[in-house]
């Protein structure tokens, strides 16, 4: 059973750059030790935190995608809990997500494609074709009069 | 992102604005529309501040339904992103 994870997680500000990558080798070891895989790791580099944690006020942010079953990430979990270093993370399951997001994206291509061929058009979209693409709510270009001031 | 439709009106509730003159004019409302379901945006992602950013004004709370006009599916969406981002300190709980 092999499910795809997201996992970030932020390394406190303190910590140089070989000590996150220890963090980054600690996860991989993890991950081989559980027979899962990373499949993309991505670091962000040094971001301010929207609120301090702690006493810092910022923090470097790595994610990585990793496939693999629930106890390897719950392992990750227990081992970060209890990590000095991080100061926050967060794991999110993505993969049924992605699908939906997929599945949502093709139909809609495949409607759209088939009722441009059933209009007689190319299926495809041509360049500087319409506004943006088969946008059938109506343009209001009257002036703004009387709109309430946001918020 | 796109200029086109703001985020700005009322929503429903009545209101008679007065125009610069003084004199009543009828208010426009323009039609709001769910900028996920008009930008085709399928993915609203914890990881992308920028795209919620317009949501969470000022206070950091989350910018209702009847103001931003975010359809029912994609408001749900938008929130949990929010709230993930929220642990991942990319978005404020709350300013002072």
């Amino acid at each position: 059973m092999s499910r795809t994870y997201e996992l970030v997680y932020v390394v406190s500000p303190e910590a140089n750059d070989d000590q996150v990558a220890e963090l980054h080798t600690q996860v991989e070891a993890i991950v081989q030790r559980m027979d899962g895989r990373i499949e993309k790791t991505d670091n962000w580099g040094r971001r301010k935190l929207a609120y301090e944690i702690g006493r810092h006020k910022e923090g470097t942010y790595v994610l990585e995608v990793i496939v693999g079953g629930g106890d390897l990430m719950k392992e990750i979990d227990r081992r970060f809990k209890v990590t000095d270093h991080i100061i926050r993370h967060l794991i999110v399951r993505v993969d049924e997500e992605q699908g939906v997001v997929e599945r949502t994206r093709t139909r809609r291509t495949d409607t759209s494609q088939r009722r441009r061929v059933a209009r007689g058009l190319p299926p495809e979209r041509q360049p500087g074709e319409g506004q943006r693409g088969e946008s059938d709510d109506e343009r209001e270009d009257r002036p703004e009069t009387g709109r309430g001031e946001a918020r | 992102m796109n200029g086109r439709r703001g985020f700005g009106g009322r929503g429903k509730s009545g209101g008679k604005p007065i125009g610069k003159d003084g004199q009543r004019r009828p208010m426009f409302r323009r039609r709001k529309v769910c900028k996920f379901c008009a930008d085709k945006i399928d993915d609203i992602n914890y990881k992308d501040v920028r795209l919620l950013m317009p949501f969470v004004p000022e206070r950091a709370k989350v910018l209702p339904r009847r103001i931003s006009g975010t359809c029912a599916m994609h408001q749900r969406k938008l929130r949990t992103a929010i709230m993930r981002a929220r642990q991942l300190a990319l978005i404020p709980y709350t300013t002072e």
